[in-house]
């Protein structure tokens, strides 16, 4: 009977704490299908309202935020290929050898990048950049967004190579494959699984990356972060087209962790957690 | 989850026996991986290079200089005159201040709650995947997207926050526009996000767990308080170490979230130290200024970098 009870409380705080979590999330997406009268009526309507497509229509007619779409998803993927490719060839030095030169330092830096504020590393950047020319590129984006990312690719990736049992690659050394051979048939088949689940958060922290984007770039690599905060200060009330263009950011993200749910959980945890 | 991963890679080697190769060999192949570390760091080193070592380094100088942004006057010298104005002073203290109050509050939220949460997902029951996959969604999403969402709800007058409030008979509150409940409002957003986080941790770390002691604990009478004081919560420790730090790291960098909703306002109040950097930078123009913001926000985070190194060898000790 007791323990009844205390399974009743604990699935009651649970779906307690599920309705909070949820609600800001339903809300918006409820908004952005709402008509004006309905997303300012008081009481809020909650159900029950015919949904309405008339907020994004209005987005996509704009070919330029078409173009901020495009631009998001050409920075994600950009980037998160190339952290990905610098990233492994670290996490798998680092766990391959215990000391080369080098490595100290690179650990530091990688520390710092991860721990320090990114507003500390834009301010020069804007000046050095301007300099050269390259502020507003696609390209430098695609690179600076790979350079912020590196750190945590490298962290996550690092324990998946040193599950890679040593005396495999060993043993294929004797036999005589190279070094270059070793890794691309020995070593990555086995690293794949964790090299999907980083990339995976690498392109999200990408596809949400926000201070980069809104100093270093310039209207032809809008984002869709950058496009929904100068929405916010341009037209505030507009809440429809704004929870729309919210929706967007954040429906691909609920989708992605719908169905990879076990691969984002044991790529955040991996190297938190000594199996 | 970890080790599942884990015992795949052996168990999909184990199989054929492996001669162990001989301490010579070992020698030989120790030198070659210890050169091929180094060879592998190369792409990263030509991306950390420009983008990251010069730019402090540009910072570093210019803090000591007199150089507004954009202008192709050649800056002046003028010693530490930009920490005089820029960092000994009451905004930047307030800054700091006020940062750290949004960090430590949300971490007062943040941890019981998660813990709690955690505990209760980790029970065996119908429907616990769906819980999970809720419960990590905050986390996840786009912190511009979060901020919106959340100005919606605080508005003072169409907000859902606020309907709810005056239904239960209070008086409205005016969540982003008076001081001290827009800082309120800020930690409960980051709170909202960074709650998830740590679920995610302490379920990790609880599936990871010997089941052993508790079981033994358990068939000796212990109470389910005294479990989880004297065994569940000590075995946790580690990693609720490794989310503190991560909360520490990130709190600490706190940007986004209050860009969108109040932009450091109403006045200065919710004005966090990265705000303030990012302000005397683009909204004052003052590369300079701004230059010595940072290069005492880089010294500030180097205590953070112990405490890095001190977890990892904690970690390697577990």
């Amino acid at each position: 009977m007791r323990s009844r009870i205390v399974s009743l409380a604990i699935m009651l705080f649970l779906s307690v704490t599920s309705i909070i979590m949820l609600f800001p999330i339903f809300w918006t997406i409820s908004t952005s299908i709402k008509t004006r009268v309905e997303t300012f009526q008081l009481p809020p309507v909650y159900f029950g309202f015919t949904p309405t497509w008339k907020n994004y229509l209005a987005l996509f007619e704009d070919s330029a935020f078409i173009k901020v779409m495009i631009n998001t998803i050409v920075v994600t993927v950009g980037s998160t290929l190339l952290a990905i490719t610098v990233g492994s060839l670290v996490a798998y030095g680092l766990a391959n050898s215990q000391a080369f030169p080098g490595r100290r330092p690179l650990e530091v830096s990688l520390i710092m990048m991860r721990a320090m504020p990114g507003v500390v590393l834009v301010v020069p950047l804007y000046d050095i950049l301007a300099n050269v020319g390259l502020l507003g590129k696609m390209p430098t984006m695609i690179v600076l967004y790979a350079l912020i990312n590196l750190p945590f690719a490298i962290w996550i990736m690092t324990p998946y190579f040193q599950g890679i049992p040593k005396e495999l690659q060993e043993s294929a050394v004797v036999d005589g494959a190279s070094p270059t051979k070793v890794f691309f048939k020995i070593v990555l088949p086995l690293a794949l699984p964790g090299i999907a689940a980083t990339s995976l958060f690498v392109g999200l922290l990408a596809w949400n990356e926000f201070l980069i984007p809104v100093v270093l770039g310039g209207e032809s690599t809008k984002t869709l972060p950058v496009f929904i905060s100068g929405f916010v200060s341009a037209r505030e009330l507009d809440w429809g087209p704004l929870a729309a263009a919210s929706s967007l950011a954040i429906i691909p993200i609920a989708l992605l962790t719908a169905f990879m749910q076990k691969r984002l959980v044991s790529g955040l945890t991996q190297g938190a957690v000594k199996g | 989850m970890l080790d599942a991963q884990h015992n795949e890679v052996a168990g999909a080697v184990a199989a054929p026996a492996i001669p162990r190769a001989g301490r010579k060999q070992s020698d030989w192949i120790a030198k070659a991986a210890a050169k091929r570390g180094m060879l592998l760091s190369i792409p990263a080193w030509v991306m950390i290079a420009p983008l990251f070592f010069l730019p402090l380094a540009v910072s570093l100088r210019l803090s000591f200089y007199d150089k507004s942004l954009g202008l192709p006057v050649e800056p002046s010298f003028v010693g530490f005159e930009n920490y005089r104005t820029d960092v000994f002073t009451s905004t930047f203290a307030e800054a700091l201040f006020k940062t750290l109050v949004i960090l430590v509050l949300g971490l007062l939220i943040q941890f019981p709650l998660g813990i709690a949460i955690a505990l209760a997902l980790h029970r065996r029951f119908r429907g616990r995947g769906i819980f999970r996959t809720l419960i990590l969604l905050p986390m996840l999403l786009t912190p511009v997207a979060v901020g919106l969402m959340w100005r919606f709800m605080y508005n003072p007058e169409l907000g859902i926050i606020n309907w709810w409030i005056t239904q239960l008979g209070l008086p409205p509150v005016d969540w982003l526009g008076s001081p001290w409940p827009a800082v309120v409002a800020v930690t409960l957003v980051d709170s909202w996000q960074a709650t998830s986080l740590v679920v995610l941790m302490v379920l990790a770390g609880l599936s990871a767990l010997d089941t052993a002691p508790t079981e033994a604990a358990r068939v000796d009478g212990a109470s389910s308080w005294q479990l989880f004081r004297y065994i569940t919560f000590p075995a946790l420790l580690p990693i609720l170490l490794v989310t503190l730090m991560l909360r520490v790291i990130d709190g600490f960098k706190i940007f986004d979230i209050i860009f969108i909703l109040t932009r450091g306002g109403p006045g200065t109040a919710t004005q966090s130290v990265s705000l303030l950097d990012y302000n005397v930078a683009f909204t004052f123009l003052a590369t300079s200024r701004a230059s010595a913001i940072g290069v005492v926000l880089v010294l500030l985070t180097l205590p953070l970098y112990f405490l890095w190194r001190k977890v990892a060898k904690l970690q390697e000790q577990a």
